[in-house]
C-alpha cells in the first residue's frame, strides 16, 4: 500500500513511518500542510495519515480542499484533541477515521488497514460473509461453521460481523468497542476480552483450526 | 481610573441638576400665576366696594356731590386710587384720568391700562360704571404694592434658583467624584490581580450598598479563582507523584534490560515494559479526558437520551465479565430521560460498573438501577464489596485517590474523579453510601 504521512512532529513522523515500512507499505512524508496537499493531489495514494494541526496549512483545511477537489483517498486524522465535537468536526470534513494522540502504533496500523480496505471495497453490500468454513448470513442473521448452525446473541452477531468484515486484519479493542457498542469511551479493563473469548468458544471450539486469533499487544484477527 | 464611570456619573449629576431646575421653573411659574390671580381678585374687590360707595353718594347728592367728592379724593397724593367722571359726550367732569374714555361696552365693565409716574410704570385695573344720568364713573386702583410683591417674589425665586443650581452642580460633582473613588478600589484591585497579585481583595466598608455588594461579589470571584488554582496545583502535584512511580519503574526495567543478554526472559521483560507504558498512556488519556470534561460548558444544549438504554448497553457489555467471576449483574431499568452526551454518560456507567465488579466478592450480586421521575433521574449501583468507610468517601473523588488496600490492583485511580466530573457537567449530584455491606453509589441527574 502506498501511504502519505503528513505530520510535523519529527519524532512521531519517524515512528509512524518506520512502523508503516515494517508493515510493508511505501511511505511518503510531508512535514507541513502545503507540501502535503501538493503530494496528495499530484501522486496516487492508497491512504493518507494526516495530522490535524500543521504549520503552513491546517490539517482540516487540507482535508476539505482535498475532498472539495473530488479526491476520495481514505484519510486517517491524527489529533491531540479528543473531544466528541472535534471528532465529529473531523469526520464531517471528510476524514474516514480519527485517532487521538497518544496512541499505540498497533491502533494506527489497524485503523489504517480498515479504512484503506473500506475505500477499495466499493460495490454493493454483501448479504453473506465468509471466512474459511465460517459463514454469516446477514439477512437471516444466521452463523454457520462447516454447515453447522451456531447460536449467537445479537451483540455476538454484531461482533462477529465486524470481525468478518475486517477478516485477516488486526482490529483493536477500541475499534471493536466503537463498532459494536457504538460509544466512544475509555474501557477501564479489557472488558471486551471476555466477549471475544465467549465468541471464540462458540465458533472455534470443536474445530481443529481456530479462526479467531489474539494478536499480542494489538488486538484480534479473524482469519484462517 | 478609567474615564468611563466618571463621565457616566457626571452625566447623571448633570441630568439630575437639569431636571431639578426644570421642576423649579415650572413650580415658580405656577406659583406666580396663582399669586397674581389672587392679588388681582383682591384689587377688584376693593374697586367694587369703592365704586358702590360712590354710586350711593351719586344717588343721594347727584352729579355735583360726586364730582366734588372725586376732586377732593384726587387731591390726596398718597392714595393709589384712580377716579374719573365723564358726561354722556365723553368729556371729563372730574378726576385724574386724562385719556379719552374707552368707548362701548356693558356696564359694569373692567379695563386695565398703564400710568407713568416718574420712572415708574404703574398698572391700573379699573371699573367703568354707567350712571343713571348718562355719566360714566371710572373707579380704579394702581397695582403698585401688588407689583412690588410680585417683583420681590421673582427676585427671591431667581436667587433661590441660582443657589439651587450651584448646589446641584456641587452635589453632582461630589457624587461623581465619590462614585469614581468607590470604583477606584475595585479598578485598582482588578488591575493588580490581573498582574498576578491573586491574594489581593477589595476593601469592604460594611455599608452593604451596591458598591459594597459588587466588591463582595468580586472578592468571591477571586476566592473561587484562587481555589481553582489551588486545586490545579494540588492535582499537578498528585499527577507528578503518581506518574513518577510507574515512570521510574519503567526506567529501571529498561536499564536492567540493557544489561541482559537477549532471550526468553528479555522478551517477557520487554512485554512488561510495554504494558507499563500502556498503563501510563491510559493514565494520561484519562487525565486529559478529565481536564476536558471539567473545562466543558454545562450540557444544557445536549440532546435528550434515555439513561436506561445506556445502562442496558453497559450491562450488556459487563455481564460476561461479571459472570466469569460468578457475579450476577441485576438490572432494574425504568426509562429515565436526561439531556447529555451519550459517550460521557456511557463512560460514567462503565466506570461505576467496573468499580463495583472489581470490588464485589465472587458469587455476589451487583445491582444497577435507573429510575426516572419528574424531578430527576436516579442511577444507582450497589455492590456487596467491602464498601468505603464514611470518613474516606469524599476523598475518593480526588485524582489518583485510591483505597490503600487496593493500591496494587489495576486502574488509574481516576475513575471516580471522571465520574464526578461527568455528573457535575450534567448538573447532577453523586453520593457514596452504605449498602450494608458494600458500596451504594447514587447519581441523580436532572430530568429532561
Amino acid at each position: 500500500m502506498r501511504v502519505l504521512l503528513i505530520e510535523d512532529d519529527l519524532h512521531t513522523a519517524g515512528f509512524i513511518a518506520k512502523g508503516l515500512r515494517e508493515d510493508g507499505h511505501a511511505v511518503d512524508q510531508a512535514d507541513n500542510g502545503k507540501d502535503g496537499l501538493f503530494l496528495a493531489t499530484t501522486e496516487p495514494y492508497d491512504a493518507l495519515v494526516l495530522d490535524r494541526m500543521l504549520p503552513g496549512l491546517d490539517g482540516l483545511t487540507l482535508l476539505q480542499t482535498l475532498r472539495g477537489a473530488g479526491n476520495r483517498t481514505p484519510v486517517l486524522l491524527l489529533t491531540a484533541l479528543g473531544e466528541v465535537d472535534h471528532r465529529v468536526e473531523g469526520l464531517r470534513a471528510g476524514a474516514d477515521d480519527y485517532l487521538v494522540k497518544p496512541f499505540a502504533y498497533a491502533e494506527l496500523s489497524a485503523r489504517l488497514d480498515s479504512i484503506a480496505r473500506r475505500g477499495s471495497a466499493g460495490g454493493s453490500e454483501p448479504t453473506r460473509l465468509r471466512v474459511a468454513d465460517l459463514e454469516l448470513d446477514l439477512l437471516s442473521r444466521e452463523a454457520r461453521r462447516s454447515g453447522k448452525r451456531i447460536e449467537l446473541q445479537p451483540r455476538e452477531f454484531r461482533l462477529l460481523e465486524y470481525l468478518m468484515r475486517q477478516a485477516e486484519r488486526v482490529v483493536t479493542r477500541t475499534m471493536l468497542l466503537e463498532a459494536v457498542w457504538d460509544y466512544h469511551f475509555d474501557p477501564q479493563t479489557n472488558v471486551i476480552d471476555v466477549h471475544i473469548s465467549r465468541l471464540r468458544q462458540k465458533i472455534d471450539q470443536g474445530y481443529p483450526k481456530p479462526l479467531l486469533h489474539t494478536v499480542r499487544g494489538a488486538g484480534y484477527r479473524l482469519g484462517a | 481610573m478609567s474615564p468611563a464611570p466618571r463621565s457616566a456619573s457626571a452625566r447623571l449629576a448633570l441630568a439630575v441638576t437639569a431636571s431639578f431646575l426644570l421642576a423649579f421653573v415650572l413650580l415658580g411659574v405656577g406659583v406666580h400665576y396663582a399669586v397674581s390671580a389672587l392679588l388681582d381678585g383682591d384689587a377688584r374687590e376693593v374697586v367694587r366696594a369703592d365704586a358702590a360707595g360712590l354710586v350711593e353718594l351719586y344717588r343721594e347728592g347727584g352729579r355735583a356731590a360726586l364730582a366734588d367728592e372725586l376732586r377732593e379724593r384726587g387731591a390726596q397724593d398718597d392714595t393709589d386710587a384712580v377716579y374719573a367722571l365723564f358726561d354722556a359726550q365723553g368729556r371729563t367732569l372730574a378726576g385724574h384720568y386724562e385719556d379719552a374714555l374707552p368707548r362701548g361696552g356693558r356696564s359694569p365693565h373692567w379695563i386695565a391700562f398703564a400710568q407713568h409716574q416718574g420712572d415708574e410704570r404703574l398698572r391700573v385695573v379699573a371699573q367703568l360704571l354707567h350712571l343713571p344720568g348718562g355719566e360714566t364713573l371710572l373707579t380704579g386702583v394702581r397695582l403698585r404694592s401688588q407689583d412690588r410683591f410680585l417683583a420681590l417674589m421673582l427676585r427671591t425665586a431667581l436667587a433661590a434658583l441660582l443657589v439651587a443650581a450651584t448646589l446641584g452642580a456641587a452635589i453632582g460633582w461630589l457624587t461623581s467624584r465619590w462614585v469614581s473613588r468607590r470604583l477606584r478600589h475595585l479598578d485598582d484591585t482588578a488591575a493588580r490581580v490581573g498582574e498576578g497579585e491573586l491574594a489581593l481583595r477589595v476593601p469592604l466598608d460594611g455599608s452593604d450598598d451596591a458598591f459594597d455588594r459588587l466588591a463582595r461579589r468580586f472578592n468571591g470571584m477571586l476566592d473561587r479563582i484562587e481555589d481553582l488554582l489551588g486545586g490545579v496545583r494540588h492535582a499537578t502535584d498528585h499527577i507528578a507523584h503518581d506518574l513518577r512511580t510507574p515512570l521510574t519503574r519503567l526506567r529501571n526495567r529498561l536499564e536492567e534490560l540493557r544489561e541482559r543478554p537477549s532471550g526468553q526472559s528479555r522478551d517477557a521483560e520487554l512485554d512488561a515494559a510495554i504494558a507499563e507504558t500502556d498503563q501510563l498512556l491510559q493514565s494520561f488519556g484519562a487525565l486529559l479526558r478529565l481536564a476536558r470534561i471539567e473545562a466543558q460548558a454545562p450540557a444544557i444544549q445536549a440532546p435528550r437520551l434515555d439513561l436506561a438504554a445506556l445502562a442496558r448497553d453497559a450491562a450488556d457489555l459487563y455481564t460476561p465479565s461479571a459472570a466469569e467471576r460468578g457475579i450476577v449483574l441485576l438490572t432494574e431499568l425504568a426509562p429515565g430521560w436526561v439531556q447529555g452526551d451519550a459517550d460521557q454518560l456511557f463512560q460514567l456507567l462503565v466506570n461505576l460498573l467496573d468499580n463495583a465488579l472489581k470490588y464485589a466478592p465472587a458469587d455476589s450480586a451487583v445491582q444497577l438501577r435507573v429510575h426516572g421521575e419528574s424531578t430527576g433521574v436516579l442511577l444507582q449501583v450497589d455492590d456487596r464489596g467491602p464498601g468505603i468507610p464514611e470518613a474516606e468517601r469524599e476523598r475518593m473523588f480526588d485524582r489518583f485517590q485510591r483505597m490503600e488496600a487496593h493500591r496494587g490492583s489495576p486502574g488509574t485511580g481516576l475513575g471516580l474523579s471522571l465520574v464526578r466530573a461527568i455528573v457535575q457537567r450534567h448538573g447532577g449530584r453523586i453520593s457514596l453510601g452504605d449498602n450494608g455491606p458494600g458500596l451504594r453509589v447514587r447519581v441523580v441527574l436532572p430530568a429532561a
